[in-house]
Protein backbone atom coordinates (compact mmCIF):
# COMPACT_ATOMS: atom_id res chain seq x y z
CA UNK A 1 0.00 0.00 0.00
CA UNK A 2 2.80 2.41 0.93
CA UNK A 3 4.53 1.72 -2.38
CA UNK A 4 1.31 2.51 -4.29
CA UNK A 5 0.92 5.73 -2.28
CA UNK A 6 4.52 6.78 -3.02
CA UNK A 7 4.14 5.98 -6.73
CA UNK A 8 0.86 7.91 -6.88
CA UNK A 9 2.90 11.07 -6.19
CA UNK A 10 4.42 10.61 -9.68
CA UNK A 11 1.15 9.84 -11.46
CA UNK A 12 1.38 12.96 -13.67
CA UNK A 13 5.03 12.33 -14.60
CA UNK A 14 4.22 11.19 -18.14
CA UNK A 15 1.01 13.22 -18.67
CA UNK A 16 0.17 13.28 -22.39
CA UNK A 17 -2.69 14.26 -24.71
CA UNK A 18 -3.61 10.65 -25.65
CA UNK A 19 -3.89 8.65 -22.43
CA UNK A 20 -3.33 11.59 -20.06
CA UNK A 21 -2.47 9.96 -16.67
CA UNK A 22 -2.87 6.42 -18.06
CA UNK A 23 0.81 5.45 -17.90
CA UNK A 24 1.00 6.95 -14.39
CA UNK A 25 -1.81 4.67 -13.21
CA UNK A 26 -0.01 1.64 -14.65
CA UNK A 27 3.24 2.78 -13.02
CA UNK A 28 1.53 3.10 -9.61
CA UNK A 29 -0.05 -0.36 -9.91
CA UNK A 30 3.17 -2.22 -10.80
CA UNK A 31 3.98 -3.38 -7.20
CA UNK A 32 0.51 -4.94 -6.79
CA UNK A 33 0.53 -6.49 -10.25
CA UNK A 34 3.97 -8.01 -9.62
CA UNK A 35 2.67 -9.60 -6.42
CA UNK A 36 -0.46 -10.98 -8.09
CA UNK A 37 1.34 -12.39 -11.14
CA UNK A 38 4.75 -13.25 -9.69
CA UNK A 39 4.90 -16.70 -11.37
CA UNK A 40 3.68 -15.69 -14.83
CA UNK A 41 5.63 -12.96 -16.66
CA UNK A 42 3.23 -13.03 -19.64
CA UNK A 43 0.18 -12.55 -17.41
CA UNK A 44 2.03 -9.72 -15.65
CA UNK A 45 2.79 -8.00 -18.99
CA UNK A 46 -0.87 -8.34 -20.03
CA UNK A 47 -2.00 -6.93 -16.67
CA UNK A 48 0.31 -3.90 -16.99
CA UNK A 49 -1.00 -3.35 -20.53
CA UNK A 50 -4.60 -3.39 -19.21
CA UNK A 51 -3.93 -0.43 -16.91
CA UNK A 52 -2.10 2.05 -19.15
CA UNK A 53 -5.18 3.13 -21.13
CA UNK A 54 -6.89 6.51 -20.84
CA UNK A 55 -7.34 7.95 -17.34
CA UNK A 56 -7.49 11.54 -16.11
CA UNK A 57 -8.82 12.24 -12.63
CA UNK A 58 -7.60 14.68 -10.01
CA UNK A 59 -4.03 13.59 -9.14
CA UNK A 60 -4.59 13.64 -5.36
CA UNK A 61 -7.73 11.51 -5.60
CA UNK A 62 -6.09 9.13 -8.08
CA UNK A 63 -5.40 6.87 -5.10
CA UNK A 64 -9.14 6.08 -5.01
CA UNK A 65 -8.94 4.68 -8.55
CA UNK A 66 -5.55 3.02 -8.08
CA UNK A 67 -6.58 1.14 -4.92
CA UNK A 68 -9.95 0.12 -6.38
CA UNK A 69 -8.20 -1.12 -9.54
CA UNK A 70 -5.71 -3.10 -7.44
CA UNK A 71 -8.60 -4.79 -5.68
CA UNK A 72 -10.41 -5.49 -8.97
CA UNK A 73 -7.22 -6.99 -10.38
CA UNK A 74 -7.08 -9.30 -7.35
CA UNK A 75 -10.69 -10.29 -8.08
CA UNK A 76 -9.68 -11.06 -11.70
CA UNK A 77 -11.89 -8.43 -13.38
CA UNK A 78 -11.59 -8.49 -17.19
CA UNK A 79 -9.93 -5.77 -19.30
CA UNK A 80 -13.23 -4.36 -20.57
CA UNK A 81 -14.66 -3.95 -17.08
CA UNK A 82 -11.45 -2.28 -15.86
CA UNK A 83 -11.53 0.18 -18.76
CA UNK A 84 -15.23 0.96 -18.17
CA UNK A 85 -14.60 1.44 -14.45
CA UNK A 86 -11.68 3.83 -15.03
CA UNK A 87 -13.67 5.94 -17.49
CA UNK A 88 -16.62 6.06 -15.10
CA UNK A 89 -14.42 7.40 -12.29
CA UNK A 90 -12.83 10.22 -14.34
CA UNK A 91 -15.69 12.71 -13.96
CA UNK A 92 -16.57 12.29 -10.25
CA UNK A 93 -12.93 12.23 -9.10
CA UNK A 94 -12.01 15.08 -11.44
CA UNK A 95 -14.84 17.40 -10.47
CA UNK A 96 -14.53 16.73 -6.74
CA UNK A 97 -10.75 17.23 -6.71
CA UNK A 98 -10.82 20.28 -8.99
CA UNK A 99 -13.45 22.06 -6.90
CA UNK A 100 -11.97 21.10 -3.55
CA UNK A 101 -8.23 21.43 -4.19
CA UNK A 102 -7.56 23.61 -7.24
CA UNK A 103 -10.47 26.04 -6.78
CA UNK A 104 -10.59 26.27 -2.97
CA UNK A 105 -7.85 24.75 -0.83
CA UNK A 106 -4.86 25.85 -2.92
CA UNK A 107 -5.98 29.50 -3.40
CA UNK A 108 -7.05 29.69 0.24
CA UNK A 109 -3.69 28.51 1.62
CA UNK A 110 -1.70 30.60 -0.89
CA UNK A 111 -3.63 33.79 -0.14
CA UNK A 112 -3.42 33.10 3.60
CA UNK A 113 0.37 32.81 3.32
CA UNK A 114 0.50 36.06 1.31
CA UNK A 115 -1.75 37.76 3.89
CA UNK A 116 0.48 36.56 6.74
CA UNK A 117 3.56 37.97 5.01
CA UNK A 118 2.03 41.35 4.18
CA UNK A 119 0.66 41.57 7.73
CA UNK A 120 4.21 41.36 9.05
CA UNK A 121 5.16 37.67 9.41
CA UNK A 122 8.66 36.60 8.39
CA UNK A 123 8.90 35.26 4.80
CA UNK A 124 9.86 31.80 5.98
CA UNK A 125 6.89 31.66 8.38
CA UNK A 126 4.49 32.49 5.52
CA UNK A 127 6.09 30.03 3.07
CA UNK A 128 6.23 27.26 5.71
CA UNK A 129 2.62 27.91 6.73
CA UNK A 130 1.55 27.39 3.12
CA UNK A 131 3.61 24.22 2.66
CA UNK A 132 2.42 22.73 5.95
CA UNK A 133 -1.28 23.62 5.69
CA UNK A 134 -1.57 22.68 2.04
CA UNK A 135 0.29 19.39 2.25
CA UNK A 136 -1.43 18.12 5.39
CA UNK A 137 -4.71 18.12 3.47
CA UNK A 138 -3.03 16.96 0.25
CA UNK A 139 -1.47 13.88 1.88
CA UNK A 140 -4.57 13.16 3.96
CA UNK A 141 -6.65 13.12 0.75
CA UNK A 142 -4.26 10.64 -0.87
CA UNK A 143 -4.31 8.29 2.14
CA UNK A 144 -8.11 8.62 2.49
CA UNK A 145 -8.51 7.78 -1.21
CA UNK A 146 -6.24 4.74 -0.96
CA UNK A 147 -8.17 3.33 1.99
CA UNK A 148 -11.55 4.09 0.42
CA UNK A 149 -10.64 2.54 -2.94
CA UNK A 150 -9.21 -0.60 -1.32
CA UNK A 151 -12.21 -1.01 1.00
CA UNK A 152 -14.94 -0.42 -1.58
CA UNK A 153 -13.37 -1.75 -4.78
CA UNK A 154 -15.72 -1.44 -7.76
CA UNK A 155 -18.45 0.08 -5.51
CA UNK A 156 -16.33 3.16 -4.78
CA UNK A 157 -18.30 5.37 -7.19
CA UNK A 158 -21.49 4.93 -5.16
CA UNK A 159 -19.67 5.84 -1.92
CA UNK A 160 -18.16 8.95 -3.54
CA UNK A 161 -21.62 10.30 -4.38
CA UNK A 162 -22.53 10.42 -0.67
CA UNK A 163 -19.10 11.57 0.50
CA UNK A 164 -19.03 14.56 2.91
CA UNK A 165 -16.08 15.89 0.87
CA UNK A 166 -18.57 17.03 -1.78
CA UNK A 167 -19.91 19.74 0.56
CA UNK A 168 -16.48 20.95 1.69
CA UNK A 169 -15.75 23.31 -1.28
CA UNK A 170 -18.88 25.36 -0.49
CA UNK A 171 -17.80 25.69 3.15
CA UNK A 172 -14.37 26.99 2.13
CA UNK A 173 -15.77 29.69 -0.17
CA UNK A 174 -16.49 32.35 2.48
CA UNK A 175 -13.10 32.02 4.27
CA UNK A 176 -11.38 32.19 0.87
CA UNK A 177 -13.24 35.40 -0.05
CA UNK A 178 -12.53 36.98 3.36
CA UNK A 179 -8.80 36.21 3.09
CA UNK A 180 -8.66 37.60 -0.48
CA UNK A 181 -10.49 40.70 0.72
CA UNK A 182 -8.00 41.11 3.57
CA UNK A 183 -5.11 40.79 1.16
CA UNK A 184 -6.32 43.49 -1.25
CA UNK A 185 -5.68 46.65 0.89
CA UNK A 186 -2.54 45.16 2.46
CA UNK A 187 -1.05 44.58 -0.99
CA UNK A 188 -1.81 48.16 -2.08
CA UNK A 189 -0.64 49.66 1.22
CA UNK A 190 2.64 47.75 1.29
CA UNK A 191 3.40 48.75 -2.32
CA UNK A 192 2.59 52.42 -1.65
CA UNK A 193 4.54 52.45 1.62
CA UNK A 194 7.69 51.18 -0.09
CA UNK A 195 7.79 54.24 -2.33
CA UNK A 196 6.26 57.06 -0.32
CA UNK A 197 3.10 57.00 -2.47
CA UNK A 198 -0.03 58.21 -0.64
CA UNK A 199 -2.08 55.20 0.55
CA UNK A 200 -5.41 56.46 -0.81
CA UNK A 201 -4.64 56.34 -4.57
CA UNK A 202 -2.99 52.93 -4.22
CA UNK A 203 -5.87 51.41 -2.23
CA UNK A 204 -8.48 53.20 -4.34
CA UNK A 205 -7.06 51.94 -7.63
CA UNK A 206 -6.68 48.41 -6.25
CA UNK A 207 -10.29 48.32 -4.97
CA UNK A 208 -11.66 49.91 -8.15
CA UNK A 209 -9.90 47.50 -10.45
CA UNK A 210 -10.77 44.52 -8.21
CA UNK A 211 -14.42 45.42 -8.84
CA UNK A 212 -13.76 45.42 -12.60
CA UNK A 213 -11.91 42.09 -12.20
CA UNK A 214 -14.94 40.61 -10.46
CA UNK A 215 -17.23 41.90 -13.20
CA UNK A 216 -15.28 40.40 -16.13
CA UNK A 217 -12.95 37.80 -14.56
CA UNK A 218 -11.71 35.95 -17.66
CA UNK A 219 -10.83 39.18 -19.47
CA UNK A 220 -9.45 40.82 -16.30
CA UNK A 221 -7.07 37.94 -15.55
CA UNK A 222 -5.56 38.22 -19.03
CA UNK A 223 -5.57 42.02 -18.89
CA UNK A 224 -3.67 42.09 -15.57
CA UNK A 225 -1.02 39.71 -16.92
CA UNK A 226 -0.73 41.54 -20.25
CA UNK A 227 -0.72 44.93 -18.51
CA UNK A 228 2.11 44.09 -16.14
CA UNK A 229 4.08 42.57 -19.02
CA UNK A 230 3.58 45.74 -21.06
CA UNK A 231 4.60 48.09 -18.22
CA UNK A 232 7.65 45.99 -17.39
CA UNK A 233 8.72 46.07 -21.06
CA UNK A 234 8.26 49.83 -20.96
CA UNK A 235 10.52 50.11 -17.91
CA UNK A 236 13.12 47.82 -19.53
CA UNK A 237 13.17 49.98 -22.69
CA UNK A 238 13.32 53.23 -20.68
CA UNK A 239 16.12 51.73 -18.57
CA UNK A 240 18.14 50.94 -21.68
CA UNK A 241 17.72 54.31 -23.39
CA UNK A 242 16.95 56.98 -20.76
CA UNK A 243 18.00 56.12 -17.18
CA UNK B 1 3.65 22.20 -4.25
CA UNK B 2 7.19 23.44 -3.62
CA UNK B 3 7.15 24.99 -7.12
CA UNK B 4 4.67 27.73 -6.15
CA UNK B 5 5.97 31.33 -6.42
CA UNK B 6 5.35 31.92 -2.69
CA UNK B 7 7.99 29.24 -1.95
CA UNK B 8 10.35 29.39 -4.95
CA UNK B 9 10.65 33.19 -5.14
CA UNK B 10 11.78 33.82 -1.50
CA UNK B 11 14.15 30.84 -1.68
CA UNK B 12 15.65 32.29 -4.88
CA UNK B 13 15.82 35.65 -3.10
CA UNK B 14 17.56 33.97 -0.16
CA UNK B 15 20.17 32.50 -2.52
CA UNK B 16 20.74 36.03 -3.85
CA UNK B 17 20.85 37.48 -0.32
CA UNK B 18 17.39 39.14 -0.36
CA UNK B 19 14.57 36.78 0.63
CA UNK B 20 12.16 39.67 1.42
CA UNK B 21 12.46 41.02 -2.13
CA UNK B 22 11.92 37.52 -3.49
CA UNK B 23 8.84 37.07 -1.32
CA UNK B 24 7.25 40.30 -2.59
CA UNK B 25 7.75 39.13 -6.18
CA UNK B 26 6.32 35.74 -5.20
CA UNK B 27 3.17 37.30 -3.69
CA UNK B 28 2.53 39.39 -6.82
CA UNK B 29 3.07 36.40 -9.11
CA UNK B 30 0.71 34.26 -6.99
CA UNK B 31 -2.01 36.89 -7.32
CA UNK B 32 -1.43 37.13 -11.09
CA UNK B 33 -1.41 33.36 -11.61
CA UNK B 34 -4.05 32.18 -9.14
CA UNK B 35 -6.76 31.86 -11.76
CA UNK B 36 -4.60 29.47 -13.80
CA UNK B 37 -6.18 26.20 -12.72
CA UNK B 38 -4.61 22.90 -13.89
CA UNK B 39 -7.99 21.41 -14.81
CA UNK B 40 -8.27 18.70 -17.47
CA UNK B 41 -5.89 19.34 -20.36
CA UNK B 42 -5.70 23.08 -19.61
CA UNK B 43 -2.38 24.71 -20.60
CA UNK B 44 -1.48 26.64 -17.47
CA UNK B 45 1.60 28.72 -16.59
CA UNK B 46 4.72 26.94 -15.36
CA UNK B 47 5.07 28.89 -12.12
CA UNK B 48 8.40 27.40 -10.91
CA UNK B 49 10.75 28.90 -13.53
CA UNK B 50 8.48 31.99 -13.62
CA UNK B 51 9.03 32.54 -9.88
CA UNK B 52 12.82 32.25 -10.26
CA UNK B 53 12.71 34.85 -13.07
CA UNK B 54 10.51 37.16 -10.99
CA UNK B 55 12.75 36.93 -7.91
CA UNK B 56 15.92 37.56 -9.95
CA UNK B 57 14.28 40.61 -11.57
CA UNK B 58 13.12 41.94 -8.19
CA UNK B 59 16.57 41.60 -6.63
CA UNK B 60 18.26 43.10 -9.71
CA UNK B 61 16.01 46.18 -9.98
CA UNK B 62 14.46 46.63 -6.47
CA UNK B 63 11.61 48.91 -5.38
CA UNK B 64 8.21 49.25 -7.10
CA UNK B 65 9.84 49.33 -10.56
CA UNK B 66 11.50 46.03 -9.64
CA UNK B 67 8.12 44.63 -8.58
CA UNK B 68 6.50 45.49 -11.92
CA UNK B 69 9.47 44.10 -13.87
CA UNK B 70 9.35 40.97 -11.66
CA UNK B 71 5.65 40.56 -12.47
CA UNK B 72 6.34 40.99 -16.19
CA UNK B 73 9.25 38.53 -16.14
CA UNK B 74 7.09 36.02 -14.24
CA UNK B 75 4.21 36.33 -16.70
CA UNK B 76 6.51 35.99 -19.73
CA UNK B 77 8.41 32.95 -18.43
CA UNK B 78 5.24 31.35 -17.04
CA UNK B 79 3.62 31.68 -20.46
CA UNK B 80 6.69 30.34 -22.30
CA UNK B 81 6.72 27.50 -19.75
CA UNK B 82 3.13 26.62 -20.57
CA UNK B 83 4.09 26.16 -24.23
CA UNK B 84 7.14 24.06 -23.34
CA UNK B 85 4.87 21.82 -21.22
CA UNK B 86 2.47 21.60 -24.18
CA UNK B 87 5.33 20.36 -26.40
CA UNK B 88 6.45 17.88 -23.75
CA UNK B 89 2.93 16.46 -23.48
CA UNK B 90 3.03 15.63 -27.22
CA UNK B 91 6.49 14.08 -26.79
CA UNK B 92 5.24 12.03 -23.81
CA UNK B 93 2.49 10.56 -25.98
CA UNK B 94 5.16 9.12 -28.27
CA UNK B 95 7.20 7.94 -25.31
CA UNK B 96 4.63 6.18 -23.13
CA UNK B 97 1.59 5.32 -25.26
CA UNK B 98 1.91 1.72 -26.45
CA UNK B 99 -0.47 0.74 -29.25
CA UNK B 100 1.13 -2.52 -30.36
CA UNK B 101 1.20 -5.96 -28.68
CA UNK B 102 -0.88 -7.69 -26.03
CA UNK B 103 1.51 -6.97 -23.13
CA UNK B 104 3.86 -4.41 -21.62
CA UNK B 105 6.73 -5.37 -19.33
CA UNK B 106 6.81 -3.47 -15.99
CA UNK B 107 10.47 -2.55 -16.54
CA UNK B 108 9.59 -1.00 -19.90
CA UNK B 109 6.73 1.08 -18.45
CA UNK B 110 8.91 2.19 -15.52
CA UNK B 111 11.72 3.24 -17.87
CA UNK B 112 9.32 5.19 -20.13
CA UNK B 113 7.58 6.89 -17.21
CA UNK B 114 10.85 7.88 -15.49
CA UNK B 115 12.27 9.08 -18.83
CA UNK B 116 9.27 11.42 -19.17
CA UNK B 117 9.94 12.79 -15.67
CA UNK B 118 13.64 13.28 -16.53
CA UNK B 119 12.65 15.14 -19.72
CA UNK B 120 10.36 17.43 -17.72
CA UNK B 121 13.19 18.12 -15.27
CA UNK B 122 15.56 18.97 -18.14
CA UNK B 123 12.89 21.22 -19.69
CA UNK B 124 12.36 23.12 -16.42
CA UNK B 125 16.11 23.54 -15.78
CA UNK B 126 16.70 24.80 -19.34
CA UNK B 127 13.79 27.23 -19.11
CA UNK B 128 14.97 28.50 -15.71
CA UNK B 129 18.52 29.11 -16.93
CA UNK B 130 17.21 30.85 -20.04
CA UNK B 131 14.89 32.96 -17.86
CA UNK B 132 17.71 34.06 -15.54
CA UNK B 133 19.87 35.03 -18.53
CA UNK B 134 17.04 37.00 -20.19
CA UNK B 135 16.17 38.81 -16.93
CA UNK B 136 19.78 39.72 -16.14
CA UNK B 137 20.30 41.05 -19.68
CA UNK B 138 16.98 42.89 -19.74
CA UNK B 139 17.35 44.61 -16.37
CA UNK B 140 20.76 46.18 -17.00
CA UNK B 141 20.39 49.91 -16.46
CA UNK B 142 16.94 49.94 -14.81
CA UNK B 143 18.25 50.15 -11.24
CA UNK B 144 18.78 53.90 -11.63
CA UNK B 145 15.11 54.67 -12.31
CA UNK B 146 13.91 58.16 -11.21
CA UNK B 147 11.46 58.60 -8.31
CA UNK B 148 8.56 59.39 -10.67
CA UNK B 149 8.96 55.95 -12.27
CA UNK B 150 8.68 54.45 -8.76
CA UNK B 151 5.32 56.17 -8.14
CA UNK B 152 3.96 55.01 -11.48
CA UNK B 153 5.20 51.48 -10.82
CA UNK B 154 3.65 51.41 -7.31
CA UNK B 155 0.30 52.51 -8.71
CA UNK B 156 0.52 49.97 -11.57
CA UNK B 157 1.42 47.10 -9.19
CA UNK B 158 -1.43 47.97 -6.79
CA UNK B 159 -4.00 48.45 -9.57
CA UNK B 160 -3.13 45.38 -11.65
CA UNK B 161 -2.75 43.29 -8.49
CA UNK B 162 -6.27 44.40 -7.50
CA UNK B 163 -7.60 43.60 -10.98
CA UNK B 164 -6.12 40.09 -10.84
CA UNK B 165 -7.31 39.47 -7.27
CA UNK B 166 -10.90 40.47 -8.12
CA UNK B 167 -10.78 38.11 -11.12
CA UNK B 168 -9.22 35.32 -9.00
CA UNK B 169 -12.04 35.41 -6.45
CA UNK B 170 -14.77 35.66 -9.10
CA UNK B 171 -13.27 32.74 -11.07
CA UNK B 172 -13.45 30.37 -8.10
CA UNK B 173 -16.54 31.73 -6.33
CA UNK B 174 -19.34 34.27 -6.66
CA UNK B 175 -22.53 35.56 -5.06
CA UNK B 176 -23.55 38.20 -2.52
CA UNK B 177 -22.23 36.30 0.54
CA UNK B 178 -18.82 35.99 -1.12
CA UNK B 179 -18.51 39.71 -1.79
CA UNK B 180 -19.77 40.54 1.69
CA UNK B 181 -17.01 38.35 3.13
CA UNK B 182 -14.53 39.98 0.74
CA UNK B 183 -15.59 43.45 1.93
CA UNK B 184 -15.42 42.51 5.62
CA UNK B 185 -11.94 41.07 5.07
CA UNK B 186 -10.82 44.29 3.35
CA UNK B 187 -12.15 46.56 6.11
CA UNK B 188 -10.71 44.42 8.91
CA UNK B 189 -7.23 44.21 7.37
CA UNK B 190 -7.22 47.99 6.71
CA UNK B 191 -8.13 48.66 10.37
CA UNK B 192 -5.37 46.29 11.54
CA UNK B 193 -2.85 47.92 9.19
CA UNK B 194 -3.74 51.46 10.35
CA UNK B 195 -3.57 50.34 13.98
CA UNK B 196 -0.15 48.72 13.45
CA UNK B 197 1.26 51.74 11.60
Amino acid sequence: MFEMLARSLLIQGSWNYRTMQGAGVGFALIPVLKRLHRDDPDALARAVRRHVGFYNGHPYLSTVAIAALARMEGEEADAEEIDRFKRALVSPLGSLGDRLVWARWRPLTLLLAALLYLAGAAWWVAASAFLLLYNVVHLKLRVWGLRLGWREGRAVGRVLIGSPLRRLPDRLTIPLAAIAGGLLPLMALSVSQSNGLAPLPAVGSAVGLAAIGAWRPALAGRLAAFGILLFSLGFVILGQIAW
Amino acid sequence: MVARPIVVAPVTGLLLGEPQAGMLAGVLLEILSLHQLPIGANRHWDTGPAAVAAAVAMVAVRGPVGLVVAGGAGVLIGWLGSWSVHGLRHLNARLVVVDEGPGLRPASLTARHLAAIALDFARAVTLTLLAVWVVLRGTEGIAGAPAEAGWVAALVAAALGGLALGADVRMVAGGRRVWTAFGIGSVLSTIVWVWLH
